[in-house]
């Protein structure tokens, strides 16, 4: 459906995007994944045709954007980071003017109808904007990139600057509208991107830094099966017990405790060292609380990447509490999916 | 193009400025009919007319000062870029919306003709190459003001942007009357306001016309051409 070849973006002298390569299948949901200033935007605004690329190609449904800029348009829902919207219509008048913007063909009361309805936003067409809170708006935004039954649907962070309860609603809805339309969606939050995404693209500094599912990425990047434990008993002989272990490559202390500490156990590619762990810790009577087998999170993933191409991260330099509690915090967040008993 | 005319013809009367904007207009225009027609019982609407111009020259400022910069600064103008629009719809759309707010202002003046056909002698020709005058004069300060939005993010730049080249071409006129040889006929024939009293002595000159309406498609083009330039 979306085909992006060689795309760069020079702005003056700074180069947003280089060099970006990849293509969308119909249906797909695609996250792209980067931190703030990678280059994520700036694709989108390039594939809606708010930006022209300095270099490179993009195809929507077959049509070169250059050559056929209204049809791809006409293809193309977007909604951008900040909802184009204007405070003083209301949301009846702003859908009706987007409408007859986009030369829309389609049964005008029905169309605009079941989009309200689907984005929840019934209840308020008679508002003001400016008088709606941030989850209507943004509802409002998605309604706009609806109208005209668009086939690709663009999404700028969704979710952003939104409370919990709306952060689950519009997944919840982005999920349904990925049944029957292609998206690309972006988000520097990680459990969005995984909740949503089929698929994942992680962008850094312009360039694709990786791509593919959760799984494969996942997969793809835990070479080695971590192991994280709960055990009772003095540290240094659970340490020296468990670096005696034939297979295992690294073990450190997550939380220590007086009684019983946690450890993070890291075995030697391709190896399985459950059983022998349980062997050699029942063998020195050390209990075992608890036995989690961790795969990276996409958080990992994201970090560990990111981190490789960057030697001077100057931005978490700068702010290591902050990123460190982000970080255990995003990890939480990933329990739930990433990791197996 | 039509969807955009329409949007920003009713956006000017959704917020109170619009009618402030008439209002004013109306109480403006018809105290100088009184003091120039009524009150010296004349007939000759090209003095009003003439006044008029200068009153337009305040007002269309603020009247194009938001067309594009609010856009910008609301994020909108992603909306209009993204949809399936050329550039030149959505400039003609917006300054046809303007053009239609000026065209609202100058129909205050249509109960002047009523009162002149009851109570006197219309000099038509007059009368009609001052509407001409006022719309193609009012055509080219829209055009100066929509360039001038679109190249600022803040209304409030391009309203004293737009009033300070006003002021200049007000100059123009001046310097043309004061300079001699070349340099008059030189400036004389940049003045918009030469070409303007030309109207209004009912010289009707296919000239003039073609000369207000290049420099609107000039300035209508070099809009473009911003708003293309911000894909780049």
């Amino acid at each position: 459906m979306i085909q992006v070849s060689h795309l760069t973006k020079r702005f003056g002298g700074i180069q947003a995007v280089s060099d970006l390569s990849f293509s969308v299948a119909e249906g797909e949901i695609v996250g792209f994944l980067g931190p703030n200033g990678a280059g994520k935007s700036t694709t989108m605004n390039i594939i809606t045709g708010c930006l022209e690329a300095t270099d490179g190609t993009v195809t929507v449904g077959g049509l070169d954007s250059r050559s056929h800029p209204e049809e791809v348009r006409r293809l193309i829902g977007y909604l951008p980071e900040q909802p184009p919207l204007y405070p003083d219509q209301t949301v009846e008048e702003y859908l009706d003017f987007v409408y007859r913007l986009k030369k829309c063909t389609l049964n005008k009361r029905e169309h605009l109808g079941s989009i309200a309805s689907s984005t929840g936003i019934t209840d308020v067409t008679g508002r003001l904007i400016r008088n709606l809170s941030k989850g209507y708006r943004q509802r409002v935004g998605l309604a706009q990139a609806l109208i005209g039954d668009p086939k690709v649907l663009i999404l700028d962070e969704p979710t952003v600057g939104l409370d919990p309860k709306q952060i689950i609603e519009i997944r919840d809805l982005i999920r349904d509208l990925g049944k029957t339309h292609t998206v690309i969606l972006s988000s520097h939050i990680l459990p969005e991107v995984q909740e949503v995404c089929g698929r994942v693209i992680v962008i850094h500094q312009g360039v694709m830094a990786a791509d593919g599912t959760t799984e494969e990425l996942s997969r793809r990047m835990t070479g080695s099966v971590q192991l994280e434990m709960m055990i009772e008993g003095d540290r240094n002989r659970v340490l020296c017990v468990l670096r005696a272990v034939p297979g295992v490559a690294e073990v450190s202390v997550l939380t220590a405790d007086d009684t019983k500490s946690t450890y993070r156990i890291t075995a030697e590619p391709d190896a399985d060292i459950r059983h022998a762990v349980f062997e050699s810790l029942s063998q020195n009577s050390l209990a075992i609380l608890s036995m989690k087998q961790v795969e990276a999170s996409l958080e990992d993933i994201f970090l560990k990447l990111t981190d490789a191409d960057t030697p001077a991260q100057t931005e978490t330099d700068e702010i290591p509490e902050e990123s460190e509690s982000e970080k255990s915090k995003h990890r939480r967040l990933f329990r739930k999916r990433g990791e197996r008993k | 193009m039509i969807a955009i005319c329409r949007h920003d013809f009713q956006r000017f009367f959704r917020s109170p400025l619009g009618y402030v904007y008439l209002g004013v207009f109306a109480v403006i225009a018809n105290l100088v009919y009184f003091a120039y027609c009524v009150l010296s019982s004349s007939s000759d609407l090209s003095s009003p007319f003439s006044f008029l111009l200068t009153v337009l020259l305040f007002m269309t400022p603020i009247l194009t000062m938001r067309l594009l910069s609010e856009e910008y600064r609301q994020g909108t103008d992603r909306l209009l870029l993204t949809a399936p629009v050329r550039i030149w719809e959505i400039v003609l759309g917006k300054f046809f919306a303007a053009l239609g707010a000026i065209v609202c202002c100058l129909l205050i003046t249509v109960p002047w003709l009523i009162i002149l056909i009851c109570a006197g002698t219309p000099a038509w020709p007059t009368i009609i190459g001052c509407y001409i005058a006022i719309l193609c004069a009012s055509m080219v300060f829209l055009a100066i003001g929509l360039f001038l939005s679109s190249v600022t993010e803040s209304q409030l730049i391009a309203a004293v942007l737009s009033f300070a080249v006003f002021l200049g071409l007000y100059l123009v006129d001046a310097l043309s009357a004061a300079a001699s040889g070349t340099l008059a006929s030189i400036l004389s024939w940049f003045s918009i306001f030469t070409r303007y009293d030309t109207f209004m002595s009912a010289q009707f000159s296919f000239s003039n016309v073609v000369y207000f309406l290049s420099l609107t498609v000039l300035f209508l083009f070099f809009t473009a051409r911003v708003l293309e330039r911000r894909r780049q």
